[in-house]
């Protein structure tokens, strides 16, 4: 039963990326709805499965073992012809190297004679974030794509939805795979379909944002690549789940740290933050996926699952402090962005890193805080994602300045993204329940306290203002509203899902968190949820108390609503409103009329991009060298 | 939840307003004499929020009312969890959520001089939550855990070893209480340029509410420096009364800043003197 689930798991969404090359494009919306259901359907079947391992053996074996080393050859080979297309020369020389080492790999790396996938709480979690998450992102390509290509005419459809749902088959296996040249195969293709969506445009900037991704993901490909080389020559080891288990977990230090390198480069950490920002040339729910659902993910994916290896070591803490760094960094830059899209991509970096740095504690209660902190961010991240494509659509713009007023515009599209924004920081939702648990679990270590302390007060800043912007009512209201199904639908599921999971975050935490932290470490965390209370050993979340205070608020503001009826009058504007004209008319100096404005502080001059990129990629480069030295020594 | 804790929550409920109330008076009493006026009676505070509670309610749109409700409702839960000894850290993410609910309500109304009021409050935010948390993690380090019941079991006062830590934090009630020379968001005294800033679209009962919530933010944060000594609690409400009449006289004999000398101070000065203390807490390694 187990099996077939697998399987079809990762052959379902193949099925469905041939079904978008094959039908007419009229079909996509059904095609989109079916595949969301059968998305959902299989990630359930697999968790009403159970955990539990697939062998696959003897012929079945041979003939997937020689399907993946044919795929292996067909995509060294297709980026060797496209890096040379575009004369891209560090993207080749990383692909001659990762070619080179496969080599190598293939002639000296013992055979292994069976592959396994490893079904745990984690990757259950993984494959409902990807397959619920990631299909309704594709039922909301299909209400947004049409707009987008009229906008640019372009018409690559059939490739956009075919690398989509190519992507989700690869992530599929990516999180259920446990054997390591299988992985690395997954690995390579989610680069490879990344790339060719950064680069969907087929512009300029997008060509050249698509290699940076790919040459930068090439990177993480070939320290992976050589940890799996070292681990299979000198250890024997040729399985994720082995490398956890294996009693020498000091001399295995450099191939973790290695394979740890690769996830932060899929993880887009510093240095390797601008593959990302770059990746947002592409349409919205190709950003989507990549920052909330996918790829990110399976950076953090690799660094969680090799907790055990690197648990109270210095590797360990060189990585919480390295998380932390990126945490506050990007936090720092986020708030001088006024671009939302960049401002989510550094909100993506900043709390990847803060799994990175939770991972890194190694605590069990850390290791709790950044399994739930990947599934609480990867809804909301989804969701701000496609609320700010359909924004754009909306107001023509990704400006943060021209979205006040937002409110009186589009009522309904305001209130979901004010949701995802109020899930990011403010309790008692999920994002701000997992930060509160990494930071008590941090508070042993005061670098990395220090830095997710300061990098939690920008995270308020920059959504606050945000927020507050979006919240804003002026008097202009120009802009006509498409509510189509397919945007609206995974819109507002997700707001739906944010919810949910914030009410059920202990049901969560004990069906999927709990067990997976006792597989990887032994103990779980001596944590409670009595009474709507999170408490832990050093703290305690009353979270049910919240959500009854926050319904008590809306309550209170309903039945009093009515106490005292409103009574509407315009801006206070010193007694010089040009009220026929505009609410926002005052009278200047020279007696004729202005329009007044205000805006949001971003302290370019402090935090901005120009002031801050260089000192992180020095600090970074820095820790990650440290990381990789105390690995060798 | 046994009866004393109900009777407990109830007298906070009506007890702290009052207490507010009256600090509220001493305030402006102060504020008068200082200035060589008379000033208002004690309870002119409650008499202003009586009157407007009967006016009307002019509003610039319909939502604005609701942030404020939040707002208040939020400022007493996170009284409640420190008068029930809850976790800190906790406390201060509840409080977050109180003073973003004002924020979003000051944007909220559109209005220029509201808008540029709370683009200030936020930096407000940036300066002193980091501040905040580093107490919380101060309490930590001292007792083993988050919940302030551990701070009110301990036989030695939290001042005697984070004294830093109380200077920064009578710089975060200075900020809270929008006191100059932090007083750029909101201010009681008149600035023709800021007008009420943040809350100038607020009027009638949206603003009564918005008086009753900061009733409750002074029992809040004093509170906050009440927690620094409750082995006796004699000396810890002398401790915060002395912090808060410390505040007011500052708000007589300062002008008020810009908004970046504020960050500067907080990030270079007031986070320099926590992080020591806080090294100095977790090297030492004592506990209370």
């Amino acid at each position: 039963m187990l099996e077939t689930t697998v399987m079809l798991l990762i052959i379902a969404p193949i099925i469905f990326s041939l079904l978008f090359v094959a039908l007419p494009k009229s079909l996509y919306k059904f095609l989109a709805w079916a595949f969301f259901l059968v998305g959902v359907a299989l990630s359930v079947m697999l968790v009403l499965d159970g955990t539990g391992t697939v062998e696959v053996a003897g012929s079945n074996f041979a003939t997937l073992e020689s399907i993946v080393l044919i795929l292996e050859v067909l995509i060294i080979l297709y980026v060797l012809y496209v890096s040379a297309k575009h004369k891209n020369w560090p993207t080749l020389a990383l692909i001659a190297i990762s070619a080179g080492l496969a080599a190598y790999s293939y002639m000296n790396v013992a055979e292994v004679e069976s592959a396994s996938f490893n079904i745990d709480p984690f990757s259950q979690v993984m494959i409902l974030i990807v397959n619920v998450i990631g299909t309704a992102i594709i039922l909301f390509a299909t209400g947004y794509m049409d707009h987008y290509e009229e906008h640019r005419h372009l018409n690559r459809q059939k490739t956009f939805y075919f690398t989509m749902s190519f992507f989700l088959a690869a992530m599929n296996g990516l999180v259920m795979v446990d054997t390591l040249g299988w992985l690395f195969l997954f690995w390579e293709i989610t680069t490879l379909c990344s790339f060719v969506l950064i680069s969907y445009n087929q512009d300029e900037e997008g060509i050249n944002n698509g290699f940076r991704a790919l040459a930068l993901n090439l990177v993480g490909g070939v320290a992976f690549s050589a940890a799996i080389i070292l681990l299979g020559t000198r250890f024997d080891i040729a399985t994720l789940s082995g490398i956890g288990t294996s009693s020498s977990a000091a001399v295995l230090a450099l191939p973790v740290a290695l394979l740890c390198l690769a996830g932060f480069a899929k993880s887009a950490q510093m240095p390797f933050q601008s593959w990302l920002l770059g990746a947002m040339v592409a349409p919205t729910p190709v950003s989507a996926l990549l920052h909330s659902s996918t790829m990110v993910n399976a950076g953090v994916f690799i660094i969680v699952k090799l907790v055990p290896a690197f648990t109270g070591t210095t590797l360990g803490t060189a990585i919480a402090i390295y998380g932390a760094f990126t945490f506050v960094m990007c936090s720092a830059l986020a708030l001088s962005q006024r671009n939302a899209k960049r401002v989510l991509a550094y909100s993506t970096i900043a709390n990847l890193g803060l799994i990175i740095a939770s991972a890194g504690i190694g605590t069990p209660l850390a290791v709790a805080a950044a399994i739930m902190l990947i599934l609480f961010h990867a809804i909301s991240k989804a969701l701000l994602f496609l609320c700010t494509g359909e924004i754009e659509h909306t107001i023509g713009s990704r400006d943060i300045e021209d979205m006040s007023g937002l409110i009186k515009k589009a009522p309904l599209l305001t209130m979901l993204i004010s949701l995802a924004m109020v899930s990011m920081l403010l309790p008692p939702f999920g994002v701000l329940l997992t930060k509160w648990v990494s930071m008590e679990a941090a508070s042993s270590n005061p670098i990395v306290i220090v830095f997710l302390i300061l990098g939690s007060a920008l995270t308020t800043v920059y959504y606050a203002k945000w927020l507050g912007t979006v919240l804003s009512s002026t008097m202009d209201k120009n802009a006509v509203h498409h509510a189509k199904l397919e945007t609206y639908f995974p819109l507002s599921f997700l707001g739906l899902c944010i919810v949910v999971t914030s009410v059920l975050v202990f049901t969560i935490y004990n069906y999927f968190i709990k067990p997976q932290v006792e597989i990887l470490l032994n103990i779980a965390p001596t944590v409670s949820g009595q009474a709507g209370q999170f408490t832990s050993e050093i703290g305690a979340f009353a979270y049910a108390a919240i959500f009854i205070v926050l319904a008590l608020a809306i309550l209170i503001y309903f039945a009093t609503r009515s106490m005292f009826t409103p009574r509407m009058s315009n801006y206070y504007m010193c007694g010089e409103n040009n009220l026929e004209r505009d609410g926002l008319m005052f009278r200047n100096g020279l007696c004729s009329y202005d329009k007044s404005s205000a805006s949001n502080i971003y302290l370019q001059n402090t935090f901005g991009e120009n002031k801050l990129t260089t000192l992180g990629y020095v600090i970074s480069i820095l820790l990650i060298v440290i990381a990789l030295a105390g690995g060798v020594l | 939840m046994n009866v004393n804790d109900i009777l407990l929550a109830v007298l906070v409920l009506i007890g702290a307003p009052i207490v507010g109330c009256i600090a509220a008076g001493i305030d402006r009493k102060i504020t008068a004499r200082l200035q060589g006026r008379v000033g208002p009676p004690l309870l002119q505070p409650y008499y202003d929020v009586r009157k407007l509670l009967s006016k009307d309610n002019m509003i610039v749109n319909k939502s604005q009312n609701f942030y404020v409700v939040v707002y208040l409702v939020f400022i007493v839960l996170s009284l409640l969890m420190l008068i029930f000894r809850q976790d800190i850290l906790m406390i201060i993410f509840v409080y977050t959520v109180a003073s973003v609910a004002l924020i979003v309500g000051g944007m909220s109304t559109g209005s220029p001089y509201a808008r540029v009021g709370s683009s200030r409050e936020i930096m407000a935010i940036l300066a002193y939550e980091p501040i905040l948390i580093l107490y919380a993690l101060a309490i930590y380090l001292l007792t083993g855990t988050f919940k302030i019941s551990a701070v009110v079991d301990a036989s030695t006062p939290l001042l005697a070893y984070t004294p830093l830590i109380f200077i920064a934090m009578i710089f975060v009630l200075n900020i809270k209480l929008k006191k100059s020379p932090f007083d750029y968001s909101t201010s009681h005294h008149a600035h023709q340029e800021l007008v009420k800033g943040m809350l100038t679209e607020y009027s009638g009962p949206g603003f009564a509410i918005i008086e009753i919530a900061h009733f409750y933010e002074y029992v809040f944060l004093t509170g906050l420096l009440f927690v620094f000594w409750t082995v006796n609690p004699v000396i810890g409400f002398l401790l915060s009364t002395a912090a808060f009449l410390l505040v007011i006289v500052v708000d007589n004999v300062t002008a008020r800043v810009y908004w970046q000398w504020m960050l500067k101070l907080s990030w270079t000065f007031l986070l320099a003197i926590s992080i020591v203390n806080i090294a100095f807490l977790y090297f030492s390694g004592v506990k209370i």
